[in-house]
């Protein structure tokens, strides 16, 4: 290849590294077998030389402008000979990459010489990706890219925890004046164009905030609708899950509730549209970045979870199973699905992604050491919260839900969270175990094959030494051998003197 | 056998087109009670005669001709056929020849006129590929075009070969024993043939010289509706 000259204007452009053969002062012998015709001397219009003009032609019409694709009609109308010839020189040249291969992904500014025109190769190691339409070549993508399709949870976009959880926290369920700032109780107004509510004592009094009219308040009144306990929520979200987009069977699950009530609700709260979303069937997932990964991970949190799985080590089906299994019932399966979805995500990105993300989320679990903590005040939690690497985790986690039960009177935000911190640690606690176990089994199939290896050499050993001494043996008989022939032949010798033979005539003989 | 002037001659070969595939072009232009078909298409002399009926009796039903057609097709495509295998027996020569092939034709709404060399020796030469790369470079977007161009270039050729197939007759019965040294004039009778040994010697290069280009550049048209009909009118005229 030419060296590049720094005095000339150079157009770099990038050829295929196989193609590092070409040489422009000669001829390449996979020319020469391509192109035989030209090489045989049997015609007068196929020679070498006029091989190499056709060639050089080409390629130097392409680099008058590397940014554009050269066509083969373009070029043929300059070139004197058969146009079948002129096309399969030029499809040689285009396969091989020497022309057409980086078109138009560079614009070039200037018109290079033909004179002066060199080029380089391109990257050594092969090909340059080159994500052109016209290129030959297939394109790579980066593998994350390509998960995107694959099913999962979709949730609005950059969701944050605090966003979602925060929402919960506040909102107690429990409707506030916008105007006194006391609770309302039904009947109440609502704004007809905002999200304000005032209670029916200000609503009498005129006191409607700044701007509004009586007309723009509408009496609500039927209270049970709007108030939603916590128990009514949590049959809402089992039931969406088990259901569906049935919202005639949810309305009888929540039987306090009608269907519009229900579908109302369920916008309301902060996952509801995903829910709906995926309850009805399709899923699709992003896995962004990995601090998302992690939030991803504890927004999933509004499904009670008790037990631990095995996570990262299972393998779970990616698409329809996994459709299934939400809208299997909350509680008992609702970690399974959690665990399963951090499985499945781990399963998907690569080893590195997954532990970035792991410990983003131990990161996280550690601020949030104290919740658990102060939820479940007992000896036993303090000690599980303190030594999460111990194992038993079951029965921790079973006294756990009981307890659960038992703070009623905290926000149900507040559970989840102190609930989706503990599991998590708990399966970070269980992945180290695991992940010890899998070293030790390591080391010791390690050991194992070492030992095998020595093995094998020993008895390679004793093999070599054994035909050492064979040789030796054979050797020593060969030794004998060839004394006693030697000795044969000197009687011979001594016979053939004293019987007067000359030594010519001996060795005439011989021959 | 090298001599300067029979440098590429490689004997008589038996009279086939000189293209990759076979392949005969047929045209139909049959008018019967007021209605005219006309069609232009390639046939694959080895298949059997009866398709031919086969061919002609679909046609009919698909362009919903009157029935008459199908025997006035059958028997066209039959003595086109016919012309073929008479000349399949003999000889040609075909030689170095590099002829130009010229391009000038209608296709619906689109006109190509171009022109370009044609190695009548080379066999593997494929005027449907050359047809599918020009209508590609050249964003051709009516698919018409490409078997038109093709169909042209095979004509071209077809006629070329007979002509060679006659001269190399000519030459045999006018002088007999010496076919070595005929080869040249054969080709240079032919009148077609360009002058190999000038463009192709150690001085002169393959780059065609600037006044050429022009000529040798395809040159694509669109037409409006009112010029394809306008031009439609007069070639109506002409062939009365």
């Amino acid at each position: 290849m030419e060296a590049t000259d720094p005095s000339a204007e150079l157009e770099l452009y990038t050829i295929p590294a196989q193609s590092s053969w070409f040489v422009w002062d000669d001829i390449h012998e996979i020319e020469r077998r391509e192109f035989e015709e030209f090489f045989t001397e049997s015609s007068i219009t196929r020679t070498p030389k006029v091989y190499k003009e056709y060639r050089d032609f080409i390629i130097n019409k392409f680099r008058e402008d590397t940014s554009r694709r050269l066509t083969f009609t373009s070029v043929r109308k300059f070139l004197v000979g058969d146009v079948n010839l002129l096309q399969k020189v030029f499809l040689f040249l285009e396969k091989w990459g020497l022309i057409n291969f980086s078109s138009s992904l560079k614009k070039s500014n200037h018109l290079s010489s033909l004179d002066n025109a060199k080029f380089e190769q391109g990257t050594p190691a092969g090909i340059r990706v080159t994500a052109t339409p016209n290129s030959l070549r297939p394109i790579t993508t980066p593998p994350l890219v390509e998960e995107t399709t694959e099913t999962g949870i979709k949730l609005p976009p950059l969701t944050s925890y605090s966003d979602v959880f925060s929402d919960l926290k506040k909102s107690d369920d429990v409707l506030v004046c916008g105007h006194c700032r006391e609770r309302c109780d039904s009947p109440f107004y609502r704004h007809n164009k905002s999200i304000v509510n005032i209670c029916e004592k200000c609503f009498k009094n005129g006191n409607y905030g700044e701007n509004n009219a009586a007309d723009d308040f509408k009496l609500i009144e039927n209270s049970a609708a709007a108030v939603w306990t916590e128990e009514e929520t949590l049959l809402l979200l089992e039931s969406v899950l088990k259901h569906g987009d049935d919202w005639e069977l949810i309305a009888q699950s929540v039987s306090t509730k009608s269907r519009l009530d229900c579908i109302s609700k369920l916008i309301e709260l902060p996952f509801g549209e995903f829910l709906m979303g995926s309850a009805s069937g399709r899923l699709i997932s992003s896995i962004p970045t990995e601090d998302e990964n992690a939030e991803q991970v504890k927004t999933d949190g509004q499904h009670e979870e008790t037990e631990t799985r095995e996570e990262k080590e299972d393998h779970v089906d990616e698409d329809e199973p996994q459709a299934k299994r939400k809208r299997v019932a909350l509680i008992s399966d609702g970690d399974s699905s959690l665990m399963k979805q951090v499985a499945a995500m781990a399963s998907k990105v690569g080893p590195s992604v997954a532990t970035a993300a792991a410990k983003a989320a131990l990161a996280a679990l550690c601020d949030e050491a104290s919740c658990p903590k102060e939820i479940f005040d007992t000896d036993d939690y303090t000690n599980f919260a303190v030594d999460r690497a111990d194992g038993d985790k079951d029965t921790d986690l079973e006294e756990l839900q009981e307890d659960k039960d038992g703070p009623q009177g905290l926000p149900v935000a507040l559970r989840i969270r102190a609930s989706v911190a503990t599991a998590l640690g708990a399966a970070a606690a269980q992945a180290k175990i695991l992940a010890d176990q899998e070293e030790r089994e390591m080391e010791q199939l390690a050991a194992t094959v070492i030992d095998q290896q020595l093995k094998k050499l020993q008895s390679k050993l004793k093999f070599l030494d054994r035909l050492e001494s064979i040789m030796d043996a054979e050797e020593e008989v060969i030794e004998g051998v060839k004394e006693t022939i030697i000795q044969e032949r000197v009687s011979v010798l001594q016979c053939a003197f004293r019987s007067g033979i000359t030594k010519r005539w001996d060795h005439t003989y011989v021959k | 056998m090298k001599s300067l002037v029979s440098t590429g001659w490689k004997g008589p070969v038996k009279f086939r087109m000189p293209t990759a595939e076979n392949l005969v072009p047929i045209r139909l232009d049959i008018q019967f009670e007021g209605q005219r078909y006309k069609d232009a298409f390639t046939w694959n002399p080895s298949d059997p005669d009866n398709e031919v009926v086969i061919f002609a009796k679909r046609t009919v039903k698909d362009l919903k001709l009157p029935y008459a057609f199908v025997t006035q097709i059958a028997q066209s495509i039959q003595s086109q056929l016919s012309d073929f295998r008479a000349y399949e027996g003999q000889d040609m020569y075909t030689g170095e020849k590099i002829i130009p092939i010229k391009l000038d034709l209608r296709v619906n709404h689109t006109l190509i006129k171009d022109q370009f060399l044609w190695d009548l020796n080379n066999f593997e030469s494929d005027p449907e590929e050359f047809a599918r790369t020009l209508c590609k470079d050249l964003g051709v977007e009516d698919p018409e075009v490409g078997p038109a161009v093709a169909f042209a270039i095979r004509e071209q050729l077809y006629e070329i070969a007979i002509q060679s197939v006659a001269s190399a007759r000519e030459s045999r019965l006018s002088k007999k024993g010496r076919r070595g040294s005929d080869h040249g004039s054969a080709s240079k009778a032919s009148g077609l043939s360009m002058d190999l040994m000038k463009l192709f010697s150690f001085k002169s290069s393959v780059v065609r010289k600037r006044k050429d280009l022009d000529v040798y550049e395809p040159v694509v048209d669109l037409l409006t509706s009112e010029e394809v009909d306008a031009l439609e009118a007069r070639e109506e005229r002409h062939a009365r």
